[in-house]
């Protein structure tokens, strides 16, 4: 080595060193900056693991805080997401430690942590998407359900009634009762149209067991991908079932659907796919003219209301059940055009369902 | 300029193994802040208008510092400790729960973490690549929760049987790449990562479809481990403190890798196969008892980080168990690399990204800045960490005499 080099200027170090002193300085003097306006109501949201971006209830729950802020701009929403379930537990403390007016967790998954933390702190309110935590000490939390099988019977009426192959398909993520509720729903819709028009349209994907399937514990069999991500899956499935004569796939399986969507798109025309959860015209707009409706979970709105409630003070535990008649659940028209004729015939079961006039129990019609 | 000085200043311009790891942490943290930067409106805004004015421009400077200096404040407050609450602390004598969480937390994370990736290192330094921690871990996880729940013991029996269960889990997986090497020859990189799907596929079924699926549910959820086979909270379930014996037990898996690695003849066996094979072999090493040994006990330390992971924290199981990027079979990897596969170095690495994905959180907490800046920082030190010539090129560094930088692996396939 030349001396000449030894004396070369070592730019590098000398900005790391430098970098480094500044990083301890301002962790040392630094003051806090943030923090203004009046008293602001903090809603703040614990994702699953889907994140913020999934597309599905994670995504609507968000949403749901946003347009809470958008009614109320007191409101400021943050969310923190899980990357595993061991990460519950500390991001609900976080929030805790935040000072949260309201926390809001999404999912079954969270049960179990959601119930320790609400037992732990009985001032904290929360509320729990699409579960109903059993043991709960106080009135602090706010289970949301969704009664989905009354919007999929819809859904399942209007495939059966659109179909020109005489032949449906439908898949799930999950073997779970929040999965199954929509495909029990679906089945019955059909079977129903099947009983009322003296047709035969045919089912793939899913067979309800006997009983009464209207509960969110009936159980059945039928195709699921296993998880709520893999999209090359959900297109061989709905490629399948088109091969097998189906023209209408329903998946319930959050984003997994997107696939189907391709697999409708490479079929063609006359191929198309009913969406689930949230609008598919809205959250996936580009591929609008491929779905013929959505089954709607009104996770937004449930979440939208519960942390206005909290805010202005009226925030009550309990349960909140969504169904038809408080648009918890509905079924959303997509972009492919349907006869004013099947319209007005879903119109008058919407008010059969919300009567209680026709069952929703898929076993209360005969199976084709 | 004296003697002393002028060596200080040698040492910190000729490349070595540790300046070179603490550079690529400084470039981690100045490509943190280009992210923060480039992705806050109002930073970029500030930056827009700088040609307006020197009052602008010096306004875009404030601001930068001020976002990115509130960031990492909080990332350290939240992973470490804050320093006012831990006065508060202090001085009142109050408040310590709060004062104690992050380092807890840090702590919490770290300790599954540092066995996996002891796991992970062991099997590096024998030249050999690990990639199926994960599914190691996860049926630890899961014959940990079979033993931890379905059987009642006294503490003292049973918490030993459910950690030894979960090593076991590991073993079973790490033992098909191990023979599937040693008697067929075929790649472990291969099957060790497709082997992560089998086992991510077997929990789901272990969850939806046997004796472990919680009573009552027909989610993807496992029962609760019986109080005698969790790692209590380590200071007691009232201290609000969720850093637990696993702490102890990773604590336990240091010294033996150091004894292991440094002091054991087996071990020495193992760092010759993986310096030069062809002289292992030569000197008389029985590669196949080699190749299945590593297997085994990177399987078993992934095991028992899986059962560590459960038995301390969640006490269930359920489908998003050691899933994405919270797999730390997968980030033992990268935190076994960034610790040079030595078990002093994977303590550090460790304790680093755990409080890298910790202080995260309170990062985003404190000031709306997606945590995932910490995965982002963790990445690129560990980029910077496999490539030391672009820090030597960046820092301007001497290269070393012959000999000092010793490579982190060996060539994958030897």
């Amino acid at each position: 080595m030349s001396r000449g080099d030894s004396r070369r200027v070592r730019l590098g170090t000398w900005l790391g060193t430098a970098s480094l002193l500044a990083g301890s300085l301002t962790l040392g003097v630094g003051s806090v900056s943030a923090q203004a306006a009046a008293k602001p109501f903090k809603a703040c949201v614990v994702t699953d693991t889907g994140g913020i971006n999934d597309k599905s209830f994670n995504a609507s729950a968000w949403k749901g805080m946003q347009d809470a802020h958008a009614r109320n701009k007191n409101i400021v929403p943050s969310y923190l997401s899980s990357s595993s379930s061991t990460d519950y537990v500390p991001n609900i403390n976080s929030f805790v430690h935040e000072g949260c007016g309201i926390i809001v967790t999404v999912g079954f998954l969270m049960d179990q942590a959601t119930q320790q933390a609400a037992n732990a702190h009985p001032k904290q309110k929360f509320a729990i998407v699409d579960d109903a935590p059993q043991h709960l000490k106080y009135h602090n939390v706010l289970a949301l359900q969704y009664e989905t099988n009354q919007a999929a019977f819809l859904g399942g009426y209007l495939a059966a009634a659109m179909t020109h192959t005489g032949v449906v398909g439908t898949y799930g993520g999950m073997q779970f009762p929040s999965v199954t509720m929509y495909m029990n729903g679906f089945v019955a819709g059909v079977r129903y149209f099947d009983k009322v028009k003296g047709a035969a349209v045919k089912v793939l994907g899913w067979t309800p067991a006997k009983g009464n399937c209207t509960l969110a514990t009936c159980n059945g069999t039928g195709t699921f991908v296993g998880n709520f991500t893999d999209q090359t899956a959900g297109k061989t499935i709905a490629a399948n079932d088109f091969a097998a004569g189906a023209d209408i796939v329903f998946p319930v399986a959050g984003s997994v659907g997107l696939g189907s969507v391709v697999a409708a798109q490479q079929a063609g025309r006359g191929h198309s796919i009913m969406w689930v959860d949230s609008n598919g015209c809205v959250s996936d707009a580009a591929d609008c003219s491929w779905f013929i409706g959505t089954v709607a979970k009104g996770v937004e709105a449930s979440v939208r209301d519960a942390v206005l409630k909290a805010a202005s003070g009226k925030f009550r535990g309990g349960t909140y059940l969504g169904t038809l008649k408080n648009q918890g659940t509905a079924l959303d028209y997509g972009g492919i055009p349907v006869p004013a004729a099947v319209k007005k015939a879903i119109a008058a079961i919407t008010k059969g369902i919300e009567s209680g006039r026709i069952s929703i129990n898929p076993n209360s019609y005969p199976a084709k | 300029m004296s003697e002393s000085r002028r060596r200080w200043w040698h040492r910190l311009t000729t490349r070595s193994p540790l300046l070179v790891t603490l550079d690529a942490l400084i470039l981690g943290f100045v490509v943190g802040a280009l992210v923060i930067i480039t992705t806050t409106a109002s930073v970029l805004d500030a930056w827009r208008a700088m040609f307006s004015s020197w009052a602008a421009f010096g306004h875009a400077c404030k601001l930068t510092a001020d976002v990115v200096g509130a960031a990492y404040r909080a990332m350290f407050t939240g992973a470490v400790v804050d320093p006012r609450i831990f006065w508060h602390a202090l001085t009142t004598g109050h408040g310590w729960t709060l004062a104690l969480t992050p380092l807890s937390e840090t702590l919490t994370y770290a300790a599954p973490l540092i066995i996996a990736s002891i796991g992970v290192g062991i099997a590096f330094q024998t030249g050999i690549f690990n990639i199926g921690a994960n599914g190691q871990a996860i049926l630890g996880g899961v014959a940990g929760a079979y033993m931890g729940s379905l059987v009642h013991l006294p503490t003292v029996v049973h918490l030993p049987l459910t950690l030894a269960a979960g090593i076991v889990g590991g073993v079973v997986v790490g033992l098909v790449p191990g023979l599937l090497k040693a008697y067929t020859g075929a790649h472990e990189v291969i099957v060790t990562l497709m082997l992560n799907y089998v086992v991510a596929a077997l929990l789901i079924f272990t969850l939806l479809s046997t004796v472990l699926q919680q009573p009552g549910q027909q989610n993807d959820i496992s029962r609760t481990l019986t109080p005698s086979a969790q790692l209590a909270p380590l200071f007691g379930a009232a201290s609000g403190l969720r850093v637990n014996w696993g702490l102890a037990v990773a604590a336990l898996v240091v010294i033996f890798a150091w004894w292991f690695l440094e002091r054991s003849s087996l071990g020495f066996d193992f760092r010759v196969t993986g310096a030069n094979p062809q002289a292992a072999r030569a000197s008389g090493i029985n590669a196949r008892a080699v190749i299945v040994l590593v297997f085994v006990i990177s399987g078993g330390l992934a095991g028992l980080a899986g059962i560590v992971q459960l038995a301390g924290t969640t006490h269930y199981l359920d489908g998003g168990f050691l899933i994405g990027n919270a797999g730390i079979g997968f980030t033992a990897i990268t935190v076994s690399l960034l610790g040079r596969n030595r078990p002093v170095g994977i303590v550090w690495s460790s304790l680093l990204f755990a409080g890298l994905g910790v202080g995260g959180r309170a990062m985003q907490v404190a000031t709306g800045i997606p945590l995932d800046l910490a995965t982002v920082i963790q990445s690129a030190v560990v980029l910077f960490v496999a490539t030391p010539v672009l820090v030597q090129e960046i820092f301007r560094l001497r290269h070393a005499a012959a000999g000092e930088v010793r490579l982190a692996t060996s060539g994958w396939g030897s």
